[in-house]
């Protein structure tokens, strides 16, 4: 799910960024910092919208940097447990399909695939419903619900399932409306 | 809850219309239950037990129907989660078992090659090769388990390159068509490949016959782009490439990261110390040394195939020599159409191919082995029996070959009067690479001299 929040960070910056444009270099720099980090409690940073405030900067004692305190505004994506999001399918193997959410990285395995969707090998592998009106394959969209999900420094990894009502294949990449 | 609140008189709006709802549903109550007050205390217990029943009827099928959803709801998660049976987390993702979601402890073998952070148990191994196996025995085939260098391929870094080998980086093929090309220049990764001869033909077939994985001792990148070369459109391996960063021991292969049985897996390798627990699924491939490099990393002397400017035959090299052998397994292993396929084991039929080799032969030693040692626990005697032939230490009438090394000796002589074969212990080390009984006048005691007794190779 997207949020739009305040976050603080304090931001440290050496004296030859001083001058006319400190607070552009101060801007640039949480930007260069902070888009495409994950945090713990928010979850994956996608973009700064704004800047709400910047502190009054304090001098490090010992060290020439000097440390502001700035709020910022930006949208944060993370998932929760029961939630249902539309993702795009990038492997299928025999234990199960590989998806993409943005930054999340999904896992449903076979367990959590209706039983009566069957793994069909190939050069391009597959899960066909056995009266084979529903295929899913690489570069699909399903929508699948996330049961579980685990947010370490450089990813988010999910684990999901499709074998709830309404959930499975949204578009066939292939079929064109 | 008080008598007191339970009477209607004194209750919330909720339970007015409920016993309003009693009064006017109610029809085999006594009379009594007309009337709101509480009446004489008997009555007014019966009174009461009647309204809580009442309420409770009344608020029952407004429950029902909720449980109705969320039944069919908690049993899609149950199913989902297996929660009729604790869940007994086969693998996991990231840190959570992928069926129920929970954080587990991370253990169980890694397979990096299907996925970062994929583990499974070894009970669902197990489990997925049993599936894997008959998926396999419905499609006819087996699996096979390729290594990269020096075996199917040879690769040097650029730097390593000799100047008589300069003239290769005119023949290399472009990137972006392999297909039908043997050599390759790979600038990104400073490196030269050459694909061995025979090994599109060879993948071809093979492919028919097997399910196939690469398993190399290259990096995650390496393996990629050679299988890239060596597949382009992905349809023989899949995404079945296994590098030193997939293995799970540091200097060793194991079939543990392979998913399918052991008894239905075959290894090409031409080291065979790579394979310390699997020796008997392992078919060792002579070296493909093309590059100088490539001889020089393993202290040969004699010059590479690009110096000689030649390279190996295509029909009768040694990846055709190995696609027969392989064919002869597969034949053996689903003869008969028979459907008691799990008791064959590619082993033992491994085994019995090779027997075939130097059938008939019977085989004395002459100054072969060190004295010290006895003769039944050398290699080479091992080697030989394996090929299928019988072995002794002295000569007699059945004898019909001498392995020696020195024209001198007494077996040599008696070999030479009674006209038996005198060789030298190339010709049994040829079959053994080649699965073919080799001419044995390429192999006389006079090419002895002429060799060097370093290494031998098979030249042809």
């Amino acid at each position: 799910m997207f949020f739009h929040i305040v976050l603080e960070r304090n931001m440290q910056l050496h004296p030859r960024f001083f001058g006319q444009n400190l607070r552009e270099n101060l801007v640039s720099k949480l930007i260069k910092d902070v888009e495409g980090t994950i945090s713990g409690r928010h979850g994956f940073v996608l973009a700064v919208t704004g800047i709400e405030s910047v502190g009054k900067g304090l001098i490090r004692d010992g060290t020439p940097f000097v440390t502001f305190p700035v709020k910022y505004r930006c949208v944060v994506f993370r998932p929760f447990e029961g939630e249902v999001l539309e993702a795009v399918v990038t492997r299928v193997v025999q234990h199960g399909l590989f998806a993409e959410a943005g930054p999340l990285k999904i896992f449903v395995s076979n367990h959590c695939i209706p039983d009566d969707m069957e793994y069909q090998t190939g050069d391009m592998p597959n899960y066909t419903k056995s009266d084979g009106s529903v295929r899913i394959q690489k570069d699909c969209e399903v929508r699948l619900k996330i049961f579980g999900f685990s947010i370490d420094a450089t990813e988010i990894s999910c684990v999901g399932s499709i074998k709830e009502r309404f959930l499975g294949l949204i578009t066939d990449p292939g079929a064109v409306a | 809850m008080s008598v007191a609140s339970d009477s209607p008189v004194h209750s919330s709006s909720s339970d007015d219309l409920a016993a309003f709802l009693e009064t006017e549903l109610d029809s085999d109550s006594d009379s009594s239950s007309e009337s709101f007050p509480i009446g004489q205390a008997h009555d007014a217990d019966a009174q009461l037990s009647n309204h809580r029943l009442k309420r409770q009827k009344l608020e029952y099928p407004e429950d029902e129907t909720e449980n109705v959803a969320s039944v069919t709801f908690s049993e899609e998660i149950s199913e989902a989660s297996s929660s009729k049976v604790p869940c007994e987390h086969p693998g996991t993702f990231g840190n959570m078992c992928f069926v129920c979601g929970q954080k587990v402890e991370v253990t169980g073998v890694s397979f990096g090659y299907i996925h970062k952070g994929f583990k499974l148990q070894q009970d669902e191994v197990t489990r997925l090769r049993d599936i894997d196996m008959k998926a396999l025995q419905s499609q006819r085939k087996l699996c096979l388990v390729l290594d990269l260098d020096h075996t199917l391929l040879n690769s040097t870094v650029l730097r390593d390159l000799k100047p008589e080998e300069e003239y290769l980086k005119s023949h290399t093929h472009s990137l972006q068509d392999v297909s039908g090309g043997d050599i390759f220049m790979l600038e990104f990764m400073h490196m030269m490949t050459k694909l061995r001869p025979f090994v599109h033909s060879f993948l071809k077939e093979a492919s028919t016959m097997f399910v196939m994985y690469i398993y190399t001792m290259g990096d995650r990148p390496y393996a990629r782009q050679m299988a890239k070369l060596l597949d382009p459109k992905g349809e023989y391996f899949g995404e079945r490439i296994i590098s030193r960063d997939d293995g799970t021991m540091k200097h060793q292969k194991s079939l543990d990261v392979v998913l399918g049985q052991e008894k239905a897996v075959l290894i090409l390798d031409d080291t065979e110390n790579a394979w310390p627990g699997h020796k008997d699924n392992l078919i060792v491939i002579e070296r493909y040394h093309f590059f100088a490099s490539s001889c020089k990393q393993f202290d040969h002397r004699f010059q590479s195939l690009s110096q000689l400017k030649s390279d190996e035959s295509e029909p009768d090299g040694v990846l055709s020599a190995v696609l027969k052998v392989l064919k002869q397994t597969h034949s053996l292993f689903f003869q008969d159409g028979g459907e008691d396929l799990s008791s064959r084991d590619v082993r033992s039929l491994l085994k019995q191919v090779r027997k075939e080799i130097l059938k008939g032969c019977k085989v004395v030693f002459s100054r072969v082995f060190p004295t010290k040692c006895r003769a039944e626990d050398h290699p080479l005697w091992r080697v030989a029996e394996g090929l299928g032939a019988t072995c002794a230490t002295e000569v007699d009438a059945s004898v019909t070959h001498v392995v020696g090394m020195d024209v001198g000796t007494e077996k040599v002589r008696w070999a030479v009067r009674e006209k038996k074969f005198v060789v030298h212990r190339g010709w049994i080390d040829a079959a053994n690479y080649l699965w073919k009984k080799q001419p044995e006048e390429n192999f006389g005691l006079e090419q002895l001299k002429k060799q060097g007794t370093d290494d031998v190779t098979v030249e042809k």
